[in-house]
């Protein structure tokens, strides 16, 4: 007997959750988009194990976690390349003081 | 049927195209502006000239005109014209005057940057009043009477750069609007009762006794309280006399001859609804006699040659409706035949008026004096003008006041008699004081050294006035009383007739010699004060000056208005703006203060910061989640 | 226990452990340190659910590519980044309570789940994992294949558009 599906996805919550938490704590860019990350592996970690322990065990699964890995590089890249842009301009990565949506 | 009286409803129209083609084209016409409104005025009285020679001739039954105007469910409210004795006497003193004033205008406003305005003006003016004469109905009049009233005001405020013309504009509008106030509800309540405007309907509803006496009474004081506006009766003839800011013309146009006459002309055409009411044909007798005395007691010590004449024409206006107050034939045709002597007389004195104000430019008649020799026709008609308002026979004045006296005394009104008389004593002795000081004597200042007589476009009409104010008395000698006559043939004269049975009574000769001797009296007096000065001027204001005081000080009306109404509405007004700053405001502040507190606490949630934005999303994702679960939204776990 | 169990109970402390001491840590260069951690028994936990494709790109994506990516975000923007001053109290414990509410209501789902009713299938392929993805890549989701690879050719030009310097 294999480890149960539910230990698999309990651990995944816990790091959804520490992901969510510092997402929507820290105050530097670099360590909100590090969090988003983390919650974004938990989902694989479901995916994954969904994959093998599912109702509808496919190979489906895996895919779609390559699916995210990409779109998860894509979005670092592309986050990084804002936070560089940004601190160019605004000397900061304060996310506090990114507040330009107000205006 | 072909009558003129079919083509009567011409006579207000050619006004009204004057008043157009000078609206439209008037900056292009400039001084031609004149001629347009002369030649349809001319138009008009032509017309009323004839509709009026028809009727007179041939005695002819009332015409009466109408159509449907609206319908208002079962009602049908018609508009039309109607032409009978009185508004056809009327419709010719009204296009009389109107085109005389015209004529004399153009002498007296050439120069103005504002001509054709003021044509323009007098042309609606004539058309109004035209209007107003001709109605059928109360509805209409109603119209008219503001119309004319709007008109008053734009003429009074003429000279609008003058804080007092703007003053006197909006005084003569607001005062005159109370009594409207009066007529609109006289209006309304005749048609609750009668269900319908047309005069004759009413007359023949109170005829046959569907309305209740006490209605009856109410509408006709309440009408009387409209023609007490109009016609600058007690206690609401505080604006005629400032009314004087507007151009001389304007003053004797309107504020002599036709507007305030409006009044009378109404109580006269109303008449079957007063007769109905004794109550009424009181207030109306007894406000017209106070008015009478008051306001000639206050004439005798005005220093503005126009505000002399402005109280002489509410004393006279007060004569009228004591006339008709007292009622019977006599008093009818009295009131309406010095109605038309004094629309002549009174407008011939204005534009003298006018002329020495246009030589001399004051209108202070200490300022005055020597004039006869400078203008001797200005001075001659002026003199004309006097003796006719003052009651020495054969002027015109003396043939309608004493029919006045007659009327009252035989009715066995003595109160009133003496009133009158004391009244005429005061006319003929301020008409005079003003003559003298105007013409007689020795020139005071450089402008009246230097004065000379008006041009002959305003001389003309001050003549052809001069002759109408003496001849006409002769249309209604007592011995030949063909206005009378003819006025009792109409429908209302006979109604009139009917209910007083007794002849249109004469005093016999000692009641003319009174009335004689009581205005030579007048003038006698005047003479030793002002002409021959053996007697002291200031013997009154020096022996009792709170008296002479109170008479130039009008009474204190204007003062007391001040303090009663102006005053009191004033702190009125002051309490509801504090009621409106404090309560009505304090309410309006609080919803835009709690607009402005939710959009505050809304603005702080809105910081911009995503990760707020992120916290909000994930309370809103948790209640949702938690209540879906708990309230049975999603079942899970079979 | 078998050995299975105790391979996950590590890799799983490891997980959880990396990713609180990324929350805890104050300096920004050991957060990525312990979040690569994560990553990496992130990756074990792959293998253990024999998903070993999806395991060596986790290795080569996040603990490679994305932790890199991450110090040279670093390097770039400011080189002793630290998460100090934090924010006002208030907010940490209202964004603490709503995770922790999140938690309990998934965990309480996860528990109250009837796992044993779901009938298990055992991934039965004769195939290697390797082989599996391949065919299904290239067959079943060769379209959104193609449009992720598109993807990423944006996100590489949008990244150096964005991250080079403006010219004046």
């Amino acid at each position: 007997m294999d480890v149960h599906i539910s230990s698999y996805l309990l651990v995944a919550l816990i790091l959804f959750c520490v992901g969510l938490f510092g997402a929507l704590t820290k105050r530097n860019a670099i360590v909100v988009l590090l969090s988003i990350e983390l919650m974004l592996n938990a989902v694989n970690i479901n995916l994954v194990a969904f994959s093998k322990y599912g109702v509808n065990a496919a190979i489906s699964g895996q895919i779609f976690t390559l699916f995210t890995m990409t779109v998860a590089a894509a979005e670092v890249a592309v986050g990084i390349a804002i936070l560089i842009s940004l601190y160019r301009n605004r000397d900061t990565v304060n996310v506090d003081e990114m507040d330009q949506l107000k205006d | 049927m072909d009558t003129m009286m079919q083509y009567a409803w011409l006579v207000p129209l050619f006004p009204l195209i004057a008043f157009a083609i000078i609206l439209s084209f008037g900056r292009q016409l400039k001084e031609g502006a004149a001629y347009i409104s002369i030649l349809f005025t001319g138009a008009s009285l032509l017309l009323s000239l004839l509709t009026f020679w028809e009727r007179f001739k041939d005695g002819a039954q009332d015409y009466v005109f109408s159509m449907t105007w609206l319908k208002v469910g079962d009602y049908v409210i018609p508009a039309g014209f109607e032409i009978n004795q009185l508004n056809a006497m009327m419709l010719v003193i009204v296009t009389t005057v109107s085109l005389l004033v015209q004529i004399y205008s153009r002498g007296y406003m050439h120069g103005d940057s504002r001509f054709p305005v003021f044509y323009q003006y007098l042309a609606l003016f004539t058309f109004a009043m035209l209007g107003l004469v001709i109605s059928p109905n109360l509805l209409q009049v109603y119209i008219f009477w503001e119309l004319v009233g709007a008109c008053s005001f734009l003429l009074v405020g003429y000279y609008f750069f003058k804080p007092q013309a703007k003053a006197a504009a909006k005084k003569a509008f607001i005062v005159t609007r109370i009594g409207d106030v009066g007529l609109f509800i006289a209006i309304c309540l005749l048609f609750w009762q009668t269900g319908s405007f047309a005069f004759e309907d009413i007359f023949t509803a109170v005829e046959n006794g569907k309305v209740e006496p006490a209605i009856i009474t109410l509408s006709a004081i309440l009408i009387f309280v409209g023609a007490a506006g109009k016609s600058g009766q007690f206690p609401l003839h505080t604006w005629l006399p400032d009314a004087m800011e507007g151009p001389t013309p304007v003053s004797a146009l309107i504020h002599a001859a036709t507007m305030v006459a409006a009044g009378v002309y109404l109580v006269a055409a109303s008449f079957p609804l007063f007769i109905a009411s004794p109550e009424a044909l009181n207030v109306v007798a007894y406000v017209g006699g106070f008015t009478a005395i008051f306001a000639a007691t206050i004439g005798i010590t005005q220093r503005d040659i126009k505000r002399v004449l402005a109280y002489s024409t509410v004393s006279q206006l007060g004569f009228m409706m004591m006339a008709l107050g007292v009622a019977g034939a006599a008093g009818y045709v009295a009131g309406t035949f010095h109605l038309m002597t004094h629309a002549f007389f009174k407008a011939l004195l204005f534009l003298a008026a006018g002329s020495v104000i246009h030589a001399v430019h004051t209108q202070d008649v200490f300022q005055m004096g020597g004039l006869s020799k400078r203008m001797p026709i200005t001075s001659f008609v002026f003199l004309i003008g006097c003796l006719a308002i003052a009651g020495v026979p054969p002027f015109s004045g003396f043939w309608s006041k004493e029919e006045i006296l007659a009327a009252i005394f035989s009715q066995g009104r003595f109160d009133l008699l003496i009133i009158a008389m004391l009244a005429a004593f005061c006319t003929a002795f301020y008409m005079f004081r003003l003559y003298y000081l105007t013409f007689k004597g020795e020139a005071t200042t450089e402008a009246t050294k230097k004065a000379h007589e008006s041009p002959s476009t305003m001389t003309l009409p001050m003549l052809i006035l001069a002759v109408l104010a003496i001849i006409a008395g002769f249309i209604n000698l007592p011995n030949n009383p063909i206005l009378g006559n003819w006025l009792m043939s109409g429908t209302v004269g006979q109604y009139i007739m009917e209910r007083y049975t007794e002849e249109a009574g004469h005093g016999g000769v000692w009641l003319q010699v009174t009335a004689v001797v009581i205005s030579l009296l007048g003038i006698g007096l005047a003479y030793l004060m002002y002409g021959k000065k053996s007697v002291s001027s200031d013997i009154i204001s020096e022996q009792v000056p709170w008296l002479y005081r109170l008479s130039y000080r009008k009474y204190y009306i204007d003062e007391i208005y001040d303090v009663v109404f102006v005053r009191s509405f004033r702190g009125l007004g002051h309490l509801l703006s504090l009621f409106d700053r404090y309560v009505v405001g304090g309410i309006g502040f609080l919803v835009g203060w709690t607009a402005r507190a939710i959009g505050g606490v809304n603005s702080r949630l809105q910081t911009g910061q995503l990760q707020m934005f992120g916290l909000v999303v994930l309370m809103g994702l948790v209640i949702l989640v938690v209540s879906l679960t708990t309230l049975g939204g999603v079942p899970y776990g079979q | 226990m078998s050995a299975s169990y105790l391979v996950f109970f590590l890799l799983g402390l490891l997980t959880i452990g990396g990713a609180v001491f990324m929350i805890n840590f104050k300096r920004v260069v050991h957060m990525v340190i312990a979040v690569g951690v994560s990553f990496l028994s992130i990756a074990g936990l792959f293998v253990l659910l024999g998903a070993e494709f999806v395991a060596i790109s986790q290795i080569l994506v996040y603990s490679g590519a994305i932790s890199i990516l991450m110090l040279f975000g670093i390097m770039l923007t400011k080189h002793d980044a630290s998460e100090e001053g934090s924010k006002s109290k208030g907010r940490v414990w209202l964004t603490f309570l709503g995770v922790a509410a999140l938690f309990v209501v998934i965990f309480t789902g996860i528990q109250n789940t009837n796992w044993s009713a779901i009938p298990v299938k055992e991934n039965t392929s004769s195939l290697s994992n390797v082989k599996e993805i391949g065919i299904e890549v290239f067959t079943k989701y060769v379209i959104p294949f193609e449009l992720v690879s598109v993807l990423l050719l944006v996100a590489l030009v949008g990244a150096i558009v964005m991250a080079k310097k403006e010219e004046e």
